[in-house]
């Protein structure tokens, strides 16, 4: 018996030369490295049109933020904090300094520059700014229809309020709160809230709308404010009277091996 | 006590017997039977003295055969061993490893190392793969607000840019751990005023003017617009509930899937034989197999892993959600989470009164899915 063990252990040995020399060969081929799939560097986060990222590294094989192929939309985060600045404070809301923070939306925003110095600084005597309105009534203003497209269906409120309810009358990069005081466009909760004041709750406790980074309460985290997801001037998005506007879905699931089709889905089991 | 009384007599009744028994089996054997087997027969395996006979024989011959295969399974692994190919050698440590929940550090470290090499080998990146455990005052819960869904399934797919799941093109190459369910909206109707009496019975049940589409977990998987969501449809997505009596747990014959103390019920894949046992049992239709080799391209890999959590798995294994073990462990959001388009789903730790989940179970309406199977899923739904 020992004999024969002997025999094997032998023959593994040799066995395992062999098997060591077919290695190297194997490793000396050329490696074929399949051409990296195409997939696109930028992609839109919450809504289109609101905020973007832009996928690049941040160690190796471990990017910033993954891109859907086909919808265009951020579908993975590597790095929650990407292009964040800290978020102002909050009345009612409890945070160490740094652990919360938001996405800079007033650079995103094309007609601000323009607004604040070309027509509405609000220090030009005659002309600058031209007609301030008088009262609180609502007034159409053809010039800004034209800029901004939304406005013509301006549905926000159902006509009970109007642009300077929430933009700043004199300070154009600004919004307005109730004593009439300028608030930053990073912070639009502030404004939102004087209505919305549920929402307002549930979003500082993290119940409604969305935080990204740690999860643990103590955690730095990044806030989505309210324009990051809600279009403020078609907030109800035609007849869907819904606040989130409709998406492209991403693709469906894989069919089950020789089924042609997902057509038996809808025929409802339950007779209506 | 009751029962005690009850039993003893019964026990005495047969005793005699046993003590045979035992006189016959194993008095003659008490200090040979390490040295000389066939003179002590241990278990009465046959009645027919001849079938004794040969059995010492045989028994010659399986260790003659067992020494045979000993060594040249010595030999396979001098064989591996010796080859300069790591992944060879880093399987062969793998097979021989234990069930990780028996492992010491040490072990656990050894595993980690080993799997580390092995996948940085095998994906050409540097892979790490987390062992750290649950920390105490911890227990991860889930809410998803089902008014919120919009049904664009970007939580699936980061699902699976985060989990490393199979990614083929072929029928069963594809998994995906989170499925978005389209149901009917359900209504009342004024044609239907008259339904729910069933003729010929003549025993009123009650009028059933409601459609009750969506009351059972049946609609549409594979749903397709071009937008959603769609005005007559409501989402709602499944995927594990991390049930706190969860029953692919009972049912695993190699106890190789069970609930960390942080919540999350997982997989040991390594010590898995596939018998998909768990998913029969699993009420929610939540563990995928790999009936294939699991295809993941060497550029898509999550190089950040956890050893219950994504690691790149085998064929023949059965994975499911593990709420991002490799993330929350670290106090990371799960990827669904942070990729919610509408912030619909919630995360948080269900012993700290501050966090979102404890809000929501505080301030909201909320259920549990099949709450009736008491699973006491930590996933809850909600709505506002």
């Amino acid at each position: 018996m020992r004999k024969l063990a002997s025999l094997s252990v032998i023959l593994a040995l040799c066995g395992g030369a062999f098997y060591a020399v077919s290695a190297a060969e194997k490793a000396a081929e050329p490696a074929k490295e399949a051409a990296a799939a195409k997939t696109p560097l930028e992609c839109f986060e919450s809504r289109k049109g609101a905020s973007e990222l832009t996928q690049r590294d941040v160690q190796p094989g471990w990017p910033n933020v993954k891109c859907s192929p086909t919808t265009g939309a951020a579908l993975w985060y590597g790095d929650p904090y990407d292009g964040t600045v800290p978020m102002g404070k909050m009345p009612g809301l409890d945070i160490a300094e740094g652990k919360a923070v938001v996405k800079p939306r007033t650079e995103k925003l094309a007609l601000m520059p323009m607004c604040g110095v070309s027509c509405h600084n609000g220090v030009g005597p005659a002309f600058n700014p031209p007609k301030l309105p008088k009262d609180k009534k609502p007034a159409p203003v053809p010039t800004m229809e034209a800029m901004v497209p939304d406005l013509a269906n301006f549905q926000h409120g159902r006509g009970r309020i109007w642009c300077m309810d929430c933009h700043h009358t004199t300070q154009r990069n600004m919004l307005v709160d109730h004593f009439g005081d300028p608030v930053s466009f990073d912070q639009p909760q502030l404004l939102c809230g004087k209505c919305h004041g549920d929402k307002l709750r549930d979003w500082r406790d993290g119940i409604h709308g969305k935080r990204i980074g740690e999860f643990v309460s103590t955690g730095k985290k990044r806030w989505f404010t309210c324009t990051e997801c809600h279009n403020p001037h078609n907030v109800q998005d035609g007849a869907r009277n819904k606040g989130f506007i409709q998406v492209q879905p991403e693709p469906s699931p894989q069919l089950p091996r020789g089924m042609a089709n997902a057509d038996h889905e809808k025929l409802h089991p339950i007779p209506h | 006590m009751v029962a005690e009384f009850a039993v003893k007599p019964a026990a005495s009744q047969f005793t005699p017997l046993l003590e045979e028994d035992v006189a016959i089996n194993q008095k003659p054997c008490a200090g040979a039977a390490q040295d000389r087997p066939s003179d002590c027969p241990v278990q009465p395996a046959s009645a027919d003295p001849a079938a004794n006979q040969l059995k010492t024989t045989r028994r010659d011959f399986l260790r003659a055969g067992g020494m045979l295969s000993l060594s040249s399974l010595m030999g396979t692994a001098a064989l591996m061993t010796q080859s300069d190919n790591a992944n060879a050698a880093v399987e062969w440590g793998e097979h021989f490893q234990k069930n990780y929940r028996l492992m010491t550090t040490e072990e656990k470290n050894e595993a980690r190392l080993r799997l580390e090499r092995r996948y940085s080998d095998e994906y050409g990146k540097k892979v790490s793969v987390d062992t750290t455990e649950a920390q105490p005052g911890m227990l991860m819960g889930y809410a998803l607000n089902i008014r919120k869904c919009i049904g664009c399934r970007r939580c699936v797919h980061a699902c699976v840019a985060e989990n490393n799941q199979s990614r083929g093109p072929r029928p069963g190459e594809k998994i995906e751990w989170i499925q978005v369910l389209r149901m009917e909206r359900g209504k009342f109707e004024q044609e239907k005023m008259n339904h729910g009496y069933p003729e010929g019975l003549g025993i009123q049940v009650g009028g059933n003017a409601y459609t009750p589409a969506g009351q059972v977990l049946e609609g549409q998987y594979h749903y397709n617009p071009k937008a959603v969501p769609e005005a007559d449809a409501t989402y709602m997505p499944i995927a594990c509930m991390q049930c706190e009596k969860p029953p692919c747990v009972k049912v695993c014959p190699v106890r190789t899937t069970y609930r960390e103390g942080d919540g999350p019920v997982v997989i040991d894949y390594n010590w898995c034989i596939g018998c998909k046992m768990c998913m029969n049992a699993c009420p929610y239709w939540a563990r995928r197999f790999n009936l294939t080799t699991p295809v993941l391209p060497k550029e898509e890999m999550n190089p950040v892993t956890h050893y219950l959590g994504n690691r790149p798995r085998m064929r023949g294994v059965v994975e499911k959600c593990h709420w991002c073990l490799q993330r929350t462990r670290h106090n990371r959001y799960p990827a669904c989470v942070e990729v919610c388009p509408v912030g619909a789903r919630k995360f948080g730790n269900l012993l700290d009164p501050e966090s979102e989940v404890s809000k929501i179970l505080e301030r909201k309406n909320v259920f549990r899915l099949k709450a009736e199977l008491n699973t006491f899923p930590k996933f809850f739904y909600f709505y506002d």
